[in-house]
C-alpha cells in the first residue's frame, strides 16, 4: 500500500468542484423527496423544506394519499414497478453475466482473437438504441413477446451481454493462464479448473460486473416502455406516468421513487467496494 | 494407464516431428527425440528457442500443429493434460495465490484423493528436502522469490507422475541455494528412478545435472548428446558459443596454399589435422576454427606461434582471460591470474595452441559443424 497522495490546492478545488457537480443532483433530489406538494415548485426555491413529509413515499403504494393536500393522484401504484424492475433486472443480470463469463473465459483462453474481436463484440452497442427499438417491437409481437418479462429479460441480456463480456474478459486476461494451467496438470479437467480457480480468482471482477450490469438493466426505460402496456411495468416507466396531464408534474412522488430506486444501488455498493480492489493475484507468478 | 506395455528399453517421452506454428511465426520445426526412462534429460536453449513450448505440447496445455507426443508408448495426442500423468512445473511458477505454501503442494494429492496423513506426510518430507517447513502456512503473495520457487518446485515433485516437466526450475534462486538444489534435484532423480525433462537456458545447469542434453536452436533441434560431447564436439557454431565461458573464439580459417597445404587462422601456421583435411578443402563457403580459451597458452615465439598485442586483462579469481590481438582478429586466452599480474596492456605476446585436436572447425554461412 502507497501513502495517499497530498493534493495541490488546485487539484482539491477541481475535485470539490467535480464533487458537487456529482452530489447536487442527488442532494436535489432528496430534498424535494420529503418536500410537500407546496414547496415543490416554489419560487425562489426551498432547500431544505421547512416541514419534512413522507407523503410522497406514501402516494407511491397509496395513489390517492395525495388528495389530501388538494392534489390530483395518479391512477396506478408503484408496486408493480418495483417488483417488475426486481425480476427483469436480477433475472437479466444473473443470465447476462453467467453467459458473459464463459464467454469471457472462452474468448480470453481459447479463441484466436484478431484486431476486429472487440468490434464484433461489442457493435451491438453502437447502434442508437431508438433504431432498434422499432424492429424489436415489430419482432417481438410477432411471437408474442412484447408486454412479457420473458421479452423484457431477453432483450435485457441480448443489450448486457457484450458489457458484461468484455468487462470479465478483461478479468480474465489479467489473470496469468498458467495458474488454471497448473490447476489442469495438478489433475482438474478444464471445465474444473475454470470454475475452481479461474472464478474464484476474478471474483472481485465478477462482483463489479454483476454491479455494473445490474445498474444497466435497473435504469433502462427505452425497451421498457415500448415494450410493456399492461402486463409488465419498470421504475423508470413509472417515473415518467408522474408527469399528468392533469396535474401537472408530480415532482414530489417522482422523487420518491427515485429515491427508493437508488437505494438497492447503494446497498450493493457498499457491500461490494471490498471487492473492487484489484490485487487478487498478487504474488502468483514471478515478475 | 497401460503399464503392462512398459518396457524397460522402450523412452519414457517420445517425440515425433512436432511442428508448432502461431500465426505465421514457426516455434518448433520438426523437432524430434526420446527421453530415456530414468533419466534426467536438459532441454538447453536461449530464450525463445522453444523449450516452453516443447513442454507445454508434452503436457497437452498446447496442441502441435502437427506430429505426436508418446509417453510410455501411448500417444497422448488430443488428451487433457491431466490425463497424461505428467507433472509440471512452470517458469512463471504460477503459484495459487490464494492457497497457502502447503495447500499449493498439496494440491494434486487433493485432487486424487489421497488420504490426509499421508498428504501431511508427503509435503512435509518434500518441504524438509527443499527447506521450505517455516514456509507452508503462508500464501505466496508474502514469500521470496525463492521460496515460492521452492513451492511451484514442491508442488510438481510431490508426484508421481510419468514424467516431471521442470521448465527453468531454479532461475530465480540466490547463487548457492541453485547449485545446492541442483545438485539435491539431480540426487532426487536417481534416488526416486523417475525420468526428468528439465528446460534452461543455462548451460552450467544444463552441464552439471543432464545425462543427456537437447540442445535447442530456433525451434530446432540441432544436437542430442552427452554434457561432455556437448561442450568437446558442438555440432553447430552457435552451440559452441553458447556452451562454455569465457567465449570460445571463432577465427577465420584458410588452407594455405603449398606442399604440404596448411591451416592458417589468427597468424597461426598449422599442420591440417589429416581426417579433416577432405571436408575443409571442400567447405566452399570458408570455415571458421573454434578454439576455446583454455586450449591457448602463452609462450615463447615459435614457429608454431602466432603474435598479437594484449588489449584487455579480466580477471576472474584464480585466473585470468587475455584479450590478444593481431591484424587477423582477437582471440581470448585463459590464464593463471598469478602469471600475468601486472602485465601491461600494449605488449605483444607469443601465443600457441596448446591442443590441436581439439581444435573445432564450422562452416563458414550455415556454422554446422565440419566433420572428417
Amino acid at each position: 500500500m502507497t501513502e495517499p497522495k497530498k493534493l495541490t490546492r488546485l487539484q482539491a478545488i477541481i475535485l470539490l468542484v467535480a464533487l458537487i457537480l456529482t452530489l447536487f443532483p442527488i442532494f436535489w433530489i432528496v430534498m424535494t423527496a420529503i418536500k410537500p406538494p407546496t414547496d415543490w415548485n416554489a419560487s425562489p426555491a426551498i432547500w431544505i423544506p421547512s416541514e419534512p413529509t413522507l407523503i410522497n413515499f406514501k402516494t407511491l403504494f397509496d395513489p390517492d394519499a395525495i388528495r389530501a393536500y388538494g392534489v390530483g393522484g395518479v391512477s396506478q401504484a408503484a408496486t408493480s414497478a418495483v417488483i417488475g424492475s426486481i425480476i427483469a433486472s436480477v433475472t437479466a443480470t444473473l443470465l447476462s453475466v453467467s453467459i458473459g463469463l464463459f464467454s469471457a473465459i472462452g474468448i480470453s483462453r481459447y479463441a484466436k482473437n484478431s484486431k476486429w474481436t472487440p468490434l464484433v463484440i461489442l457493435s451491438g452497442r453502437m447502434f442508437i438504441p431508438a433504431a432498434i427499438a422499432v424492429p424489436f417491437v415489430i419482432i417481438f409481437s410477432n411471437i408474442g413477446l412484447t408486454d412479457t418479462y420473458t421479452g423484457l429479460i431477453a432483450i435485457y441480456v441480448a443489450i448486457t451481454l457484450p458489457f458484461s463480456t468484455w468487462m470479465l474478459k478483461s478479468f480474465v486476461d489479467d489473470l496469468p493462464r498458467e495458474i488454471e494451467e497448473a490447476a489442469m496438470i495438478d489433475g482438474k479437467s478444464r471445465l474444473a479448473a475454470h470454475l475452481t480457480v479461474t472464478i474464484p480468482l476474478i471474483k472481485g471482477g465478477l462482483f463489479a460486473t454483476t454491479m455494473f450490469i445490474f445498474i444497466l438493466n435497473w435504469s433502462e426505460f427505452l425497451f421498457a416502455l415500448v415494450l410493456s402496456y399492461s402486463n409488465i411495468n419498470t421504475i423508470p416507466v413509472q417515473l415518467a406516468k408522474y408527469v399528468t396531464a392533469t396535474a401537472g408534474t408530480l415532482y414530489g412522488v417522482q422523487a420518491a421513487l427515485a429515491v427508493l430506486a437508488m437505494l438497492p444501488l447503494i446497498v450493493v455498493g457498499y457491500f461490494i467496494q471490498s471487492h473492487l480492489a484489484r490485487g487478487m493475484t498478487f504474488g502468483a507468478i514471478k515478475q | 494407464m497401460n503399464r503392462q506395455t512398459e518396457t524397460a528399453s522402450e523412452p519414457c517421452l517420445e517425440i515425433r516431428n512436432i511442428r508448432k506454428s502461431f500465426g505465421k511465426a514457426t516455434a518448433l520445426q520438426d523437432v524430434a527425440f526420446t527421453v530415456p526412462r530414468n533419466s534426467l534429460t536438459v532441454l538447453l536453449g536461449a530464450a525463445g528457442a522453444g523449450k516452453t513450448t516443447t513442454l507445454r505440447i508434452i503436457s497437452g496445455l498446447d496442441e502441435p500443429t502437427s506430429g505426436s507426443v508418446l509417453i510410455n508408448g501411448r500417444d497422448v495426442g488430443g488428451l487433457e493434460p491431466k490425463d497424461r500423468d505428467v507433472a509440471m512445473m512452470f517458469d512463471n511458477l504460477a503459484l495459487y495465490p490464494n492457497k497457502s505454501g502447503y495447500l499449493n503442494i498439496a494440491n494434486p494429492l487433493l485432487i486424487q484423493g489421497v488420504p490426509e496423513t499421508e498428504i501431511r506426510e508427503r509435503v512435509l518430507g518434500i518441504a524438509e528436502t527443499l527447506h521450505i517447513g517455516r514456509i507452508l502456512d503462508r500464501l505466496p503473495g508474502t514469500m521470496s522469490g525463492g521460496e515460492k520457487q521452492r513451492i511451484a518446485l514442491g508442488r510438481a515433485l510431490i508426484r508421481n507422475p510419468a514424467i516431471f516437466l521442470l521448465d527453468e526450475p531454479l532461475s530465480s534462486l540466490d547463487a548457492k541455494l541453485r547449485i545446492e538444489l541442483r545438485s539435491e534435484l539431480r540426487r532426487l532423480q536417481k534416488e526416486s528412478g523417475k525420468t526428468f525433462l528439465l528446460a534452461t537456458p543455462d548451460y552450467h545447469e544444463a552441464l552439471a545435472v543432464a545425462d543427456t542434453v537437447i540442445m535447442l536452436q530456433s525451434g530446432e533441434v540441432v544436437q542430442v548428446d552427452s554434457p561432455q560431447t556437448l561442450y568437446d564436439r558442438p555440432a553447430h557454431r552457435l552451440t559452441a558459443e553458447f556452451i562454455g565461458s569465457p567465449l570460445i573464439n571463432i577465427l577465420q580459417g584458410r588452407i594455405s596454399p603449398g606442399e604440404p597445404a596448411k591451416l592458417e587462422f589468427f597468424g597461426f601456421r598449422l599442420p591440417l589435422p589429416p581426417n579433416l583435411s577432405t571436408a575443409l578443402a571442400a567447405a566452399s563457403n570458408g570455415f571458421d576454427v573454434g578454439l576455446r580459451p583454455e586450449n591457448l597458452s602463452v609462450t615463447t615465439p615459435s614457429s608454431a606461434t602466432s603474435q598479437g598485442e594484449l588489449v584487455d586483462i579480466e580477471p576472474l579469481g584464480p585466473r585470468s582471460v587475455l584479450t590478444v590481438r593481431n591484424d587477423f582478429g582477437e582471440a581470448r586466452i585463459l590464464v593463471a591470474a598469478a602469471d600475468f599480474q601486472g602485465a601491461e596492456i600494449g605488449t605483444t605476446l607469443a601465443v600457441k595452441v596448446d591442443h590441436p585436436e581439439k581444435m573445432l572447425f564450422f562452416d563458414g554461412i550455415t556454422g554446422r559443424s565440419l566433420k572428417g
